[in-house]
């Protein structure tokens, strides 16, 4: 059983992960194209390259924007979390040894106990946004239980993850759940809210180039 | 939830509105839904209502939200969640009563300044979403009552404020009279054929506030500006239609507007101290004209000011030196940056400025535009309650010492009347140009 | 199923004793034994990440049933494996060679014993089931 699940999780699931993750990620940012294309071409019509930049980079760098600097404790624990939950899968060393063994390819890691601590900030992350959902009115207000599912979905992994490597009880199984709440994370990235990770370059360069272009304002 | 239903429900009793919700049905309702998502709702609607994450980093750009105490439901966000969310989510399913609480949310709880663009993470544009919004009430006409009269008197007369011809004639030569009292060879040139600048204002200019035509007479004189005004319907640059969600005649009336600058075969219209005239105008009308920016340069007034202090076309007789502060207007800062401009005409004419603060791109919303204060008196208390961070805003600009508030739009002008006035601020609140007409020297005084 | 459930909690306590007596037998024999294979320690691995797998040797192949040692201790000749068998030799001498690195050599220890666990459906697949703690 533990050998088949195994199999399938590292064979052919994966691979079906991958797919419906680079796949599901291409249909959707090229059906918003075409959408786009039809129906709001206004959005090519303004873009600039250099004013989207601008936006972007404002919207990336750390206390970059005003609304960053209003809110401290958030803007510093919703970097730290997007960092760990990016660099952590990027560059473990047990993940890149697996890719080691599939393709034989491999690049450098991080040490593990620094990306067990990641880990760690990626689940902590996750119940700040947690409390912040159950506590703050206004979130608690606009949340809705498919907020609280994909923060579930961000955190099973991690935790799973950090539980193998650790080898609590049961780690095994452990492992097994990893791999596949990993893999379920991979694929509704492009199909729920998490897909603001492809729009986000879009609509924020949509909105730098109309901020800067035409509207000559600063929109951070 | 079902405790909280009946509050959440009750609306502000509105011919427009309950004259709508009696003749609608459910299925009219959903038809109508069904047919804007599908014609009008492209990629930006899509993407905007499948991208937030609910985050709530808008909630404190909003001084509705701010002001009611933090109700989260005046929340930016919120409000796409009370309105559109269920909508789409029915596939336009949603009840009639259901319709006028989005049509009050859409038109007299947000005044689509654009704070909260600035203010979410992914640049979502709240304003579009509250705008698509109203474009579904104007469909199922469900528009308030008051604002959808002005929108009646574009359609009519291309003015929001039913005025005619002849008296849109007339009330120029009166202000022509009356400024020759003061300066005798003062003109105001009507349809003079390739003058440098067009001057168009909003509809109320005339019928409010005639002053401010013959002040904008006196700095064009004394500036040696060549301008000339229309006599002709398009004189009028406002656009109640573009935030009833009329986006056609929206369209008729810049056309009209732009096309009466053409005929004048002026090289530049130069509009008023208004701000939604502006956005309607440089930002939303040319395009559904197919025009990607005005089809001729058009400047606002505060650029036109600033242009004539800057090539010292204008001279002063005084500095005005009572201490003042500046209220950034959302379409001509957010929406132009003109805000250092602005800066640069009040460093030039006053002695005193107080910055309020936040200020610039983030100055906090008059509460005013966005077609909510055109929604009339039953909507008046709301929107100056909902505006109390405002009240505190001025108050602190006050307690530094300033007595004036320069406001260079026609809606903050109102909106800050009213704030002023509610919460006893006991401040003044003038135009750029008011300030420009007291301090210059106007030419040949007749003594 | 309930029942079944049952003799398995016996199967596995009578296991869990079985394995303890073999830990002793093991201890045992160490005393008198100073070749017994008990991890594996390639001294190639300069710096550890993992700990080192463990691995007894003989107990290994008995239960494996793995009497030919090339199955493991392969020669392979351009290739493909031969019957030679390269018993003596670290596995660093040829897969840590040139250029190869660490990973490479981690590589061919993981493709060799966890791909013939899979194949064979036996013996631990996880991280965790040969790095043990």
């Amino acid at each position: 059983m533990m050998h088949e699940l195994y199999g399938f999780l590292r064979g052919p699931m994966l691979w079906v992960a991958l797919l419906v993750f680079f796949g599901g990620s291409g249909y959707r940012v090229a059906a918003m194209w075409r959408l786009a294309r039809k129906k709001d071409a206004v959005i090519f019509n303004y873009s600039s390259g250099y004013y989207a930049l601008r936006s972007i980079f404002h919207w990336l760098l750390p206390f970059g924007s005003r609304n960053m600097r209003n809110h401290p404790v958030m803007t510093v624990v919703a970097f730290v979390f997007h960092i760990c939950l990016f660099l952590v899968p990027l560059f473990l060393s047990a993940h890149i040894i697996l890719i080691k063994e599939s393709w034989n390819v491999s690049w450098p890691w991080l040490p593990d106990h620094a990306a067990d601590a990641m880990t760690w900030m990626v689940v902590a992350g996750c119940g700040f946004f947690a409390a912040r959902r159950i506590i703050q009115p206004d979130v608690r207000y606009l949340t809705s239980t498919s907020d609280y599912l994909i923060l579930a979905a961000i955190a099973v992994p991690f935790v799973s993850g950090t539980w193998a490597f650790h080898q609590w009880p049961a780690f095994p199984a452990a492992t097994l759940v990893h791999m596949a709440s990993a893999e379920i994370l991979l694929m509704i990235i492009p199909f729920t809210r998490l897909s603001h990770m492809l729009f986000f370059p879009f609509t924020r360069g949509y909105m730098g180039s109309e901020f800067g272009a035409v509207r000559k304002a600063r929109d951070w | 939830m079902t405790k909280s239903l009946p509050t959440d429900l009750a609306v502000i009793p509105d011919k427009g509105v309950d004259g709508a919700a009696a003749r609608l049905t459910p299925e009219r309702v959903a038809r109508v839904i069904q047919i804007l998502l599908a014609e009008e709702g492209g990629a930006r609607l899509k993407v905007y209502t499948e991208t937030c994450v609910h985050c709530g980093l808008c909630s404190e750009a909003c001084h509705f939200y701010l002001s009611n105490d933090k109700d989260p439901r005046f929340a930016p966000a919120a409000k796409v969640k009370q309105t559109l969310d269920p909508m789409i989510r029915k596939n336009g399913r949603v009840s009639v009563d259901f319709m006028k609480k989005a049509c009050e949310i859409a038109f007299t709880e947000c005044n689509l300044c654009r704070r909260c663009v600035m203010y979410c993470p992914f640049g979502i544009d709240i304003s579009y979403l509250m705008l698509f919004v109203r474009r579904i009430c104007h469909r199922l006409g469900m528009v308030p009552q008051y604002i959808q009269d002005t929108a009646h008197s574009h359609s009519a007369t291309l003015n929001q404020m039913w005025v005619k011809e002849d008296e849109w004639i007339d009330t120029l030569q009166w202000q022509e009279d009356e400024a020759r009292d003061e300066i005798p060879d003062l003109r105001i040139p009507l349809e003079k054929q390739g003058a440098d600048v067009m001057y168009s204002v909003i509809g109320p200019e005339p019928k409010f506030r005639a002053q401010l035509i013959y002040q904008a007479a006196v700095i064009m004189h004394a500036a040696g500006v060549d301008w000339t005004m229309p006599a002709t319907p398009g004189w009028d640059n406002s656009d109640m239609c573009m935030y009833t969600g009329d986006s056609e005649m929206m369209a008729r009336l810049k056309k009209v507007h732009f096309e009466t600058a053409m005929r004048l075969k002026t090289k530049r219209i130069v509009m008023g101290e208004c701000g939604h005239a502006f956005r309607s105008v440089y930002d939303v009308g040319n395009r559904h004209l197919g025009w990607k920016m005005p089809p001729l340069p058009m400047v606002h007034a505060i650029e036109f000011y600033y242009e004539l202090f800057r090539d010292g076309k204008l001279s002063l007789a005084k500095k005005y030196d009572v201490p003042l502060t500046l209220h950034d207007p959302c379409n001509v800062v957010r929406g132009r940056g003109l805000h250092e401009m602005a800066r640069f005409v009040i460093h030039k004419t006053c002695t005193t400025f107080i910055e309020m603060h936040p200020n610039r791109e983030h100055n906090y919303c008059c509460g005013a535009g966005g077609g909510v204060i055109n929604c009339g008196p039953p909507y008046a208390k709301k929107r100056v309650e909902g505006n109390r961070v405002k009240a505190d805003q001025l108050a602190a600009a006050k307690a530094k010492g300033a007595r004036v508030i320069i406001a260079p739009c026609h809606n903050c002008h109102g909106g800050l009347e009213d704030i002023v006035k509610y919460y006893e601020l006991d401040m003044e609140i003038k135009f750029l140009g008011d300030i420009i007409y007291e301090c210059i020297e106007k030419g040949e005084v007749d003594s | 199923m309930i029942k079944h459930k049952l003799s398995y909690r016996k199967q596995k306590i009578f296991s869990g004793v079985a394995v303890f007596v073999f830990f002793l037998l093991i201890l045992a024999l160490r005393a008198f034994s100073t070749d017994y294979i008990e991890t594996v320690d390639d001294p190639a691995f300069e710096k550890r990440i993992r700990p080192a797998v463990v691995f007894y040797h003989d107990d290994h192949n008995d239960r494996a049933g793995i009497d030919d040692c090339s199955v493991c201790h392969h020669v392979y000749e351009n290739g493909i494996k031969t019957a030679d068998m390269s018993v003596g030799m670290a596995c660093s001498d040829c897969h840590m060679s040139g250029p190869a690195a660490a990973p490479d050599l981690i590589r061919v220890y993981h493709l060799q014993c966890r791909g013939c666990h899979l194949s064979e459906q036996a013996g631990p697949v996880t991280c965790g089931g040969c790095h043990k703690k």
